[in-house]
């Protein structure tokens, strides 16, 4: 890796023209509401800020959030990625492996110290010592720990890393906690989604390096331009929900006629992502769209907030058990209480 | 209080266009001498000893909507919003959901509905007793079908445990008890008096006989201010040819035991009334133009005896109203217009609503109804024992304009009605108000008029 | 766990629990109060028709009541049926009921839900403005008439808010929402809600009682 290497220089070696460098600049600057000038700004600094060192660690994941980022349906967006950083270990997608690969990530720790992004996939074990997930002999813990101390930031991309993901589904037998639960002194983002978005993952890292920081983030940890609104605010179907229009079925007269799907357990109300705005496969379309329900994939707990079909104006579960007790518990009362009264009015009588 | 007491310090006047007691110039009456602590403690009890599932049901539904008001002629007579028919019974309600109501145990331990206190029982003997004529208009407009009117009889039995009545009806009630008349009409007093009216009137006015079909029985009111009405009652009987009497041992049929809320006096004067007619082997009870006695015989009697009744109960409206359908009865035409006051007790509350309106079809009367009629009549302000209490007067008059006017709006010739205590209020009202409206009794119109056979 | 999942999950089953318990217990100790027999003869001998005839009739003032009593009824009308539309209409709503116990019905457009809400909501300021200013409400309300107005106000409006995401993010607006039902759920057995079932036990008795002697009912 040549570290004076600029990132406009390499995009001129790559055979990338300025015209589809910009377009890619502006395609970003748009999808996070940045000011019109900033597809200037951002060209001008990408092209002369170094590529910037990224340290890619998977956990206890599934390699979705790389497949989405590789498979992406536009490989302008997955080629300018590679471009812009410098990715210095990535299990899935270095050649080097066994012990040449984790030199790589030292030595790449040791060069870009206090100035690599550290960007993690999939949750952490913490039980039994973190037995449950190990590269290299290490518990994914304890190498979280000793990379987080180099880095600059840290993004946890995907629902795992972000908020647990499906590892912390009840009954989370392997104690899987996020990134966020663990690393507290460092500035964390969560880019949650399962997968999350390819261009929102681009989007963000492209905002830091041409920033050099972090966008603005919301409570939970996320970029407020991508998940500032609800999937059912920016959805299609909105006006249906508005006139009361539902699908009852997946194969209804309503389904056909594309209503909304709140009734079929859509979790779009609370789910906050941009698929309806940005969708998939470079726009064409996004769950909703293909005809189902939204499954929250992208909030905290989505696995354990009942059946994806389940309304979400519902009671999570039907503990008719517990209810029918509390009816028999008040009959007893009843009876007891009438009981009393009845022994106190006959008492009042004997009394005189 | 002894007794040589009450008739010294609260002496009947008997001269007075309404019979009652002076009444002593307290804000609030007490009996007995029960410490003010010992008066809360009974009354606590007392208003939740008799309770049982109806009037449970009754007080847990009020939704506090106040609609009671507008029904109850004495809030709307004076807009005081005290005189708020369910308002009347809050201590006993706080006193229910202490003691009686499901979560009863709930509020004694925390103590969130507190013992009811003397000041607040003080301040609402006037609204149990003074305020309230038991009319039950209230009954009917309550959205919740609450009856409210049964309630406050009820409460009465706490106050009247603590000595908490008001000294006139107190004092009338316990003379009722003690002569076997409030008014001092004793069985030798009601002898002498019907037979000085049947040689005064040339009428048979038979007394004790040891037999008879009917048995008939009067109100102290009519036998000590009205005593037409018992020879008017004779000559129907007798024109009807009945094997009937009074009875010197059960012919009072008023119960001031009942109004005053002393159950045993109740039960004591409504069992006279049973063991004399069943005494005399008769079917038939006759109650006279009384509106609570019939309340207090007709539909509490059997239920005081504990069975069925062995005999029929009638009120001589309902009696009347019979004889005149079968033809038995025959008027001379009247030829004149008037207006039919109904009396709560029979009519709203006592069901005998077109009996007088079938009595007065057959007198060929003008019927002319007034424009609140029948179950929902206003009320005349005086039942209930209202009429007795001398405080109550100012209110009671407020409330009896209300009458006067829709009597007036009617404006029919005549003003009839059956019950004597309503007569009582009206003549009252018509001496306060110096009214050109006389009350008439529904009996002595028709024996006034019958036609000779 | 979030505010979400504690109100769709232990906060509701908890406060449904609560809501039978007090039910149950309010309703049975009441009438398990001893019944003395009538022993009286009767003017009409099926009185339950009486029953029935009050609970319907009542439902309406006497033609002598009418004046008085028309803005307080019309009042309560607006409200009541409101909230029969609210509760019953909306499909979320309707989406409830289904899961508790599978029967569902269609539902009306949720535009008309929300002007319906905006109405009820404005009645209930007028019942409240109306209990605060009149005499005889004043005397008579206590803690029970502003604390039910209070649960039956608060899930309208917080309903209103989170269908049109207003004030705060939905998730959080449908938890209060719900968390505001089921503090409905937990008051209503015990102050003067549950006349929405002794309205019938209430009228039924007078109708039955008052019919069998001829009354007016």
């Amino acid at each position: 890796m040549n570290e004076s290497d600029t990132l406009g220089a390499s995009l001129v070696r790559s055979g990338v023209s300025r015209r589809s460098f910009l377009k890619f600049c502006t395609a970003m600057a748009s999808l996070m509401a940045l000011p019109p000038g900033a597809a200037y700004a951002m060209a001008d600094a990408l092209s002369r800020a170094q590529r910037q060192s990224v340290i890619w660690l998977s956990f206890q994941e599934c390699t979705g959030c790389v497949e989405s980022l590789t498979r992406s349906f536009d490989p302008t967006l997955e080629q300018m990625i590679f471009e812009m950083i410098s990715l210095d270990y990535q299990e899935t997608l270095q050649a080097a492996s066994g012990e040449a690969a984790e030199l790589a990530r030292v030595e790449a720790m040791k060069s870009s110290y206090g100035k690599y992004l550290l960007i993690v996939d999939g949750s952490i074990p913490t039980k039994d010592g973190g037995v449950y997930s190990t590269v290299a002999g290490v518990s994914n813990y304890d190498r979280l720990i000793e990379m987080a101390k180099g880095a600059a930031a840290i993004v946890a991309v995907g629902t795992c890393s972000s908020y647990g993901g499906i590892p912390h589904a009840n009954p989370n037998p392997t104690g899987a906690v996020s990134v966020s639960d663990i690393i507290k002194d460092k500035p964390v983002m969560n880019v949650p989604g399962c997968p999350p978005i390819p261009s929102v993952i681009a989007g963000t890292l492209a905002y830091f390096v041409t920033y050099g920081k972090l966008p603005e983030l919301d409570h939970i940890g996320r970029p407020k331009v991508f998940y500032a609104d609800t999937i059912h605010d920016r959805c299609y179907r909105r006006p249906f929900y508005d006139q009361g229009k539902f699908a009852k079925t997946f194969d209804d007269e309503g389904a056909r006629n594309g209503w909304c799907l709140y009734e079929l357990g859509c979790k779009g109300p609370t789910t906050y992502n941009a698929c309806a705005t940005i969708k998939w496969n470079g726009g064409v379309s996004y769950p909703i769209e293909s005809g189902h329900g939204c499954l929250g994939c992208s909030e905290p707990n989505f696995w354990d907030n009942g059946s994806f079909y389940r309304p979400l104006s519902t009671p999570l579960a039907s503990n008719t058990h517990i209810i029918a007790a509390g009816t028999l518990g008040g009959i007893a009362a009843g009876v007891v209480a009438a009981g009393l009264s009845r022994k106190h009015q006959t008492h009042i009588g004997e009394e005189k | 209080m002894s007794t040589a007491e009450i008739d010294s310090t609260h002496p009947l006047e008997l001269d007075q266009p309404r019979f009652s007691v002076k009444n002593p110039e307290a804000r609030y009456d007490k009996q007995g001498d029960l410490s003010d602590a010992q008066r809360v403690e009974t009354a606590m009890r007392y208003f939740v000893k008799d309770f049982g599932a109806v009037a449970a049901t009754y007080l847990e539904s009020c939704i506090h909507c106040g609609m009671c008001a507008d029904a109850c002629h004495f809030y709307v007579a004076t807009e005081d919003p005290k005189y708020t028919p369910i308002w009347k019974l809050e201590p006993f309600k706080q006193a229910y959901k202490r003691e009686a109501g499901p979560f009863a145990a709930i509020y004694r331990a925390l103590n969130l509905k507190k013992k009811v206190t003397v000041e607040q029982l003080e301040a609402w003997q006037a609204l149990i007793y003074d305020s309230c004529t038991l009319c039950g208009r209230c009954t009917l407009i309550c959205p919740m079908g609450i009856d409210i009117a049964s309630l406050v009889g009820l409460a009465r039995h706490g106050m009247n445990q603590a000595g908490l009545v008001p000294h006139e009806l107190w004092a009338v009630a316990e003379r009722a008890q003690r002569e076997g008349s409030p008014l001092g009409a004793t069985p030798k007093v009601f002898k002498d008096r019907c037979e000085w009216l049947a040689d005064e009137n040339q009428v048979a006015i038979p007394v004790d006989k040891a037999q008879a079909d009917v048995v008939v029985t009067m109100s102290s009111i009519e036998i000590m201010k009205y005593p037409d009405s018992i020879v008017a009652t004779a000559k129907i009987l007798n024109h009807l040819g009945l094997n009937w009497t009074f009875r010197s041992d059960g012919y009072e049929a008023t119960n001031f035991g009942m109004l005053s809320g002393n159950s045993a006096w109740q039960q004591e004067a409504s069992m006279k009334l049973i063991h004399a007619t069943i005494a005399a082997g008769a079917k038939l009870l006759i109650l006279p133009e009384c509106g609570h006695a019939y309340g207090a015989m007709r539909w509490q009697g059997a239920n005081i005896y504990g069975k069925p009744l062995p005999f029929r109960v009638l009120h001589i409206s309902e009696f009347l109203a019979e004889n005149t359908k079968n033809g038995a009865i025959k008027t001379k035409p009247l030829g004149k217009t008037l207006t039919f006051h109904d009396p709560c007790q029979i009519s709203r509350r006592g069901g005998a609503i077109e009996a007088p309106r079938d009595v007065l079809n057959g007198l060929g009367a003008a019927l002319i109804e007034m424009k609140d009629t029948k179950g929902v009549n206003w009320c005349c302000g005086g039942g209930g024992g209202v009429v007795t209490i001398h405080r109550a007067d100012p209110i009671r008059y407020k409330a009896f304009q209300i009458k006067m006017k829709q009597v007036d709006d009617a404006g029919a010739e005549l003003l009839v009605s059956s019950c004597s205590n309503c007569r009582q209020t009206f003549d009252d009202g018509q001496n306060h108000f110096h009214w050109d409206k006389t009350m008439l009794s529904l009996l002595e119109l028709v024996a006034d008029n019958l036609e000779d056979k | 766990m979030d505010l979400l999942q504690f109100a769709r999950g232990p906060a509701l089953t908890w406060a449904a629990t609560v809501f039978m318990f007090g039910i149950t217990w309010r309703l049975v100790g009441i009438l398990l109060l001893k019944r003395s027999p009538d022993f009286s003869e009767a003017r009409n001998a099926t009185s339950w028709l009486g029953a029935v005839k009050l609970i319907i009739t009542r439902s309406w003032p006497r033609r002598e009541f009418r004046q008085r009593t028309l803005f307080a009824q019309s009042l309560g009308y607006i409200f009541h049926v409101g909230l029969v539309i609210i509760l019953f209409g909306f499909a979320p709503h309707i989406l409830f009921f289904k899961a508790l116990t599978g029967l569902g019905w269609p539902n009306l457009p949720s535009a008309f839900i929300q002007l319906t809400s905006g109405i009820t909501l404005a009645a209930l300021i007028v019942v409240l403005v109306r209990r605060l200013s009149h005499p005889v409400l004043r005397l008579l309300s206590n803690f029970d008439d502003y604390f039910s107005w209070l649960v039956t106000f608060t899930p309208v409006a917080t309903g209103m808010l989170a269908v049109a995401h207003f004030g705060a993010r939905y998730e959080t607006l449908l938890a209060i929402h719900l968390l505001s039902v089921a503090l409905l759920l937990v008051w209503f057995p015990f102050g003067k809600l549950m006349h929405s079932a002794l309205i019938f036990i209430s009228r039924g008795t007078t109708g039955a009682l008052f019919e069998r002697k001829g009354a007016s009912i």
